[in-house]
């Protein structure tokens, strides 16, 4: 079975071919990354226009470059939220057309199952299984016990952790997107500064605001002390109380459900401290780890339609009314 | 022939089927902010109504704006990719120009902008521009029949909409790929704007 996945809720407008849930036939992800580094972060008004200029382009190069026609299509995929509301539109607007001129069935995919999804194109899920996700918009534990099954057990009740470095990042003056530049600076200085390991609790919940704030008022007391900051050792000491809070509650939640297959998701999972943490708790632990390839991480159409084969054979479909929706939680 | 119209820039929702130069279907409505869940059930009773397929449509005409940023990008998001899709010709029009296209005689349409400000453009019976689309600060230099959607403090009338006049005037215009139908916002973002005005000041 052939899925067209769509992905428009952010910045990256993505389409892909995806056979059976598992193997990727081609795939176009057109980035407005540089566009909106102009301004220091997404600007949503611009990233719907860009997106409206591009899809059908990316639409035929897709098809071109799998050396297929619509007809080929079975099912098409597309993230209907979370995200920028005037961003999915395009891509849903797009898919529900396609879905009505060719007859096909339309498959809803929320965004965060499909981060989980990436994971399939690199080896199948095996469960029941924890994935972390991680990304500028999300930081969730999501417990799977089989295909297409999701219960969200700790979630942020603030800032996204990739929002957190951009913002950290923007406090140590480097350019957006920040994270992998902290993550680069955080690989080569050391823990110098005291910053706190924010909300260490019994919960499986997040709190990134704390520490952010705490970063820009170390920054802003050795400015007034007259003390350079080291970029370096700032980075790295933020890194790994991020790093250090993500592995402790994910290795405490893979205990706790007496789970052994842990999967990363999101683009902070491009994130090396992270990837090398884990990697280590895993190894500790016993627990077999899946972290995607760096070019999964990332937004793209791949995973809406690896996620949306499974959502098809769990009888998960829509009709025209399907709407794009901003927030919607994962179910 | 059998054309698909679409205008989802205005207050109202406006669907309609053409076969041969009748209107078989017509739908316009105020959609109360909802045209992006709307449009597709919409066109898909239209081609119910009138009994075709989309492969069966010969040409699509869709207004391209001015108007809500997000409508125009819903329906000109359908057109382009039904366009692409049947590999048909698409054209564009203005909403102001379809406001305006059932009058016998000069009016200028008008969007409310917000702050002060309008999308207005005058019309002709003909749909000959007498005033250029624009996004302009409204004052007096504006003054005629205005024909508007939504409420201003001076008398408007509603628009009244003839579709086969649209067309007709735009039928022969000059065919474009579906890829490079664009939205004609006439206003840059806010983002934009402030960056033009930081970088000028």
């Amino acid at each position: 079975m052939y899925i067209l996945g769509i992905e428009s809720s952010c910045d990256e407008t993505s389409m892909s071919i995806i056979k059976d849930g598992t193997e990727e036939i081609a795939t176009v992800v057109l980035s407005q990354m540089d566009t909106h580094a102009y301004y220091g972060g997404v600007v949503p008004e611009i990233a719907s226009r860009m997106h409206v200029e591009n899809i059908t382009i990316v639409l035929e190069e897709v098809l071109n470059k799998a050396n297929m026609t619509m007809d080929d299509i079975d099912a098409i995929g597309v993230t209907f939220g979370p995200g920028l509301i005037g961003s999915l539109l395009i891509g849903l607007m797009c898919a529900k057309t396609l879905s009505f001129v060719f007859d096909k069935p339309l498959i809803p995919v929320h965004h965060i199952a499909g981060h989980i999804y990436a994971n399939n194109l690199v080896k199948r899920l095996e469960f029941p299984l924890m994935a972390l996700v991680v990304s500028g918009g999300h930081t969730e534990l999501v417990y799977m016990k089989e295909d297409y099954s999701f219960e969200v057990i700790g979630s942020t009740l603030d800032d996204a952790v990739g929002e957190a470095y951009d913002k950290v990042a923007r406090v140590a003056g480097l350019p957006y997107p920040g994270g992998p530049l902290v993550d680069k600076l955080a690989l080569e200085g050391k823990d110098t500064y005291k910053l706190p390991l924010p909300l260490d609790d019994d919960s499986f919940n997040f709190s990134f605001s704390g520490l952010k704030s705490a970063v820009i008022n170390l920054v802003h007391n050795e400015k007034q002390r007259g003390n350079d900051i080291i970029k370096e050792n700032l980075c790295c000491s933020f890194q790994n109380r991020v790093v250090e809070i993500l592995s402790k509650k994910t290795i405490r939640a893979l205990k706790k459900y007496d789970v052994h297959n842990l999967i990363v998701a999101g683009g902070v999972a491009a994130n090396k401290g992270l990837r090398n943490k884990l990697e280590d708790e895993c190894e500790k632990n016993d627990i077999n780890l899946i972290i995607p390839e760096i070019k999964y991480c990332t937004d793209n159409g791949a995973m809406i339609g690896a996620a949306g084969y499974y959502a098809y054979e769990k009888g998960n479909l829509a009709d025209l009314n399907l709407n794009a929706k901003a927030t919607v939680p994962l179910k | 022939m059998k054309y698909l119209l679409i205008n989802s820039a205005t207050t109202n929702l406006v669907v309609a089927i053409i076969i041969d130069g009748k209107i078989t279907y017509m739908y316009d409505k105020n959609d109360g902010n909802d045209t992006s869940s709307k449009i597709m059930p919409v066109i898909d009773e239209a081609f119910r109504v009138s009994s075709i397929k989309p492969k069966d449509v010969d040409k699509i005409f869709v207004c391209n704006g001015p108007g809500s940023f997000t409508g125009i990008r819903v329906g000109l998001t359908v057109a382009k990719t039904m366009a692409w899709s049947l590999n048909i010709p698409c054209y564009t029009f203005s909403s102001l120009e379809l406001m305006a296209s059932g009058f016998d005689e000069d009016v200028i349409s008008l969007i409310d902008a917000r702050r002060g400000f309008v999308y207005a453009g005058g019309y002709d019976s003909e749909l000959n521009e007498t005033y250029k689309d624009s996004y302009v600060l409204f004052d007096n230099s504006l003054s005629g029949k205005f024909v508007s959607y939504d409420s201003f403090p001076f008398s408007t009338v509603k628009p009244k909409l003839d579709l086969l006049k649209v067309i007709s005037k735009h039928e022969k215009d000059e065919i474009i790929n579906p890829h490079h139908i664009n939205p004609n916002y006439l206003k840059l973002t806010e983002a934009e704007e402030k960056r033009l005005n930081d970088n000028g000041s």
